[in-house]
């Protein structure tokens, strides 16, 4: 009987799970000049609700929400702050200036947040500001408690390399990857090194070191960090096409495989990309062109030319649907199937998103 | 210095240094700093040597460049010296009139 009570709690508690889980929707999260995070109903097409950065000027730049889509963080302040807001009150309950007394630190790109939603790393790159020069200081991870308020202070700060750009925790955050010229992986709790996926330093001999830009968060979808690659093949003529090669990186947040394939020779500039949830063969990457990849094939699959250039590229979690957005005040939605545009988002006060992270959240 | 007047703004730092007991803490710059001494020489055209894989059109990327610092030569730096430029012009596209060249004003570095 016991075992029976239990099952019947257990399916009680599966199916109000099920329930949220069908009751919750899919929301895009950007932001735009001047100050302004933006919730997006991706499916009606329609922004639901806007949000003021408190003292953001010029504007919001990297954007990073808990998992549990309650709360946005956003680098903002000349980058030199991050301003945690809740999504439900609108309200600024977290905050954290870098900069202080004589130290001029800023942040760009690097951030993410614990799955356990505790826990905020920020790359930072500090300036001692002397009476006429800038002193250029050591590099670091800082950690803070996203329940310290609006006064908010690193518990804990760790050395990383210079040109860090993107942080990345794993599923089960017990690894921050600190992707720059390599992805170095260290123990969040202790700042201790745990690891190096070479990327830069590849070492390969019939090949330059591999050239890589991104700034891009946007793995939350499928698990699966993703970016563009380039390099050129020594071992090919230098008037020969295929000496040009683009590739895909991917690391899969969940199994730490880490993986770069060349693909295509050089043809188009792509910025982003993002791997599709459902099928997880298929990564979309952005620029002036729309581009599908075949990850396991490891071959080009469709490009068509977009309106005008962007940055940003997410996807819907049922893998139907791409959103591409950043730099002018406009998204736009295409068929993750034929590439067709099939909807557009405008951005309400037509300020642009610039480099504003382009981002998923359930709620 | 009673018979040296300073010529630049760096020599008038130097001079008020001195009165303040702080010379040494005036040093030669000997890195690069900021957005506006920061050259990114081959941004003008795109990996193949033409234009076409330049952003487009250019008003979708002003920002995305300027922001991070990362268009130097030709726009303000908004992250150390002048974070007000393109204050008020929130679209680059609609809003480029707007956008002015800026000067340094007297006393700042």
């Amino acid at each position: 009987m016991q075992v029976t009570i239990k099952a019947i709690l257990l399916s009680a508690a599966a199916l109000a799970l099920s329930s949220q889980a069908v009751s919750a929707k899919e929301y895009i999260l950007t932001a735009h000049k001047p100050d302004q995070l933006v919730l997006i109903d991706a499916k009606a097409r329609k922004v639901e609700r806007s949000f003021t950065v408190p003292d953001a000027g010029p504007g919001v730049l990297t954007v990073t929400p808990s998992r549990d889509g309650r709360m946005a963080y956003a680098i903002a302040n000349k980058w030199e702050s991050v301003s945690g807001i809740d999504l439900d009150s609108g309200e600024q309950v977290f905050r954290a200036n870098f900069s202080s007394g004589d130290i001029r630190a800023k942040a760009m790109f690097g951030m993410d947040i614990s799955p356990d939603g505790k826990e905020l790393a920020v790359f930072l790159s500090p300036v001692k500001l002397g009476l006429g020069e800038y002193e250029v200081q050591d590099t670091y991870i800082a950690i803070f408690n996203t329940a310290d308020g609006l006064d908010a202070k690193p518990v804990r700060t760790f050395s990383a390399p210079r040109r860090t750009a993107l942080l990345i925790y794993s599923d089960d955050g017990t690894k921050l990857y600190a992707g720059g010229w390599d992805f170095v992986v260290y123990d969040p709790k202790t700042g201790e090194q745990t690891g190096v996926h070479k990327a830069r330093n590849w070492g390969m001999a019939d090949r330059t070191e591999p050239d890589i830009l991104d700034v891009w968060p946007q793995w939350e979808q499928a698990g699966v960090f993703s970016t563009p690659f380039f390099t050129v093949r020594t071992d090919k003529a230098e008037d020969d096409p295929a000496a040009y090669a683009m590739g895909m990186l991917t690391l899969d947040l969940k199994t730490d495989e880490f993986v770069m394939d060349e693909y295509e020779n050089f043809a188009v500039v792509i910025f982003s990309t993002a791997v599709n949830p459902v099928r997880r063969n298929e990564a979309y990457g952005v620029y002036t062109q729309l581009s599908k990849i075949d990850l396991e094939k490891d071959e080009l699959v469709a490009r068509k030319n977009l309106d005008h250039t962007y940055y940003a590229i997410n996807v819907a979690g049922d893998g139907s649907e791409l959103y591409v957005g950043g730099t002018m005040d406009d998204i736009g939605i295409y068929d993750t199937d034929t590439l067709e545009k099939i909807g557009e988002i405008r951005i309400p006060n037509g300020g642009d998103m610039a480099l504003a992270s382009l981002r998923m959240i359930q709620r | 210095m009673k018979r040296l007047k300073p010529l630049n703004r760096k020599a008038e730092l130097l001079d008020n240094a001195i009165e303040d007991g702080k010379a040494e803490e005036v040093y030669t710059m000997q890195t690069v700093v900021g957005c506006s001494t920061t050259l990114d020489p081959g941004w003008e055209v795109d990996p193949f040597g033409s234009v076409a894989a330049l952003c487009q059109p250019m008003e979708a990327d002003l920002y995305g460049c300027s922001d991070p610092c990362w268009w130097p030569a030709q726009v303000a730096d908004t992250l150390n010296t002048y974070p007000d430029w393109n204050k008020g012009a929130d679209s680059a596209q609609r809003d480029w009139r707007q956008l002015q060249s800026v000067f340094p004003k007297k006393g700042e570095s």
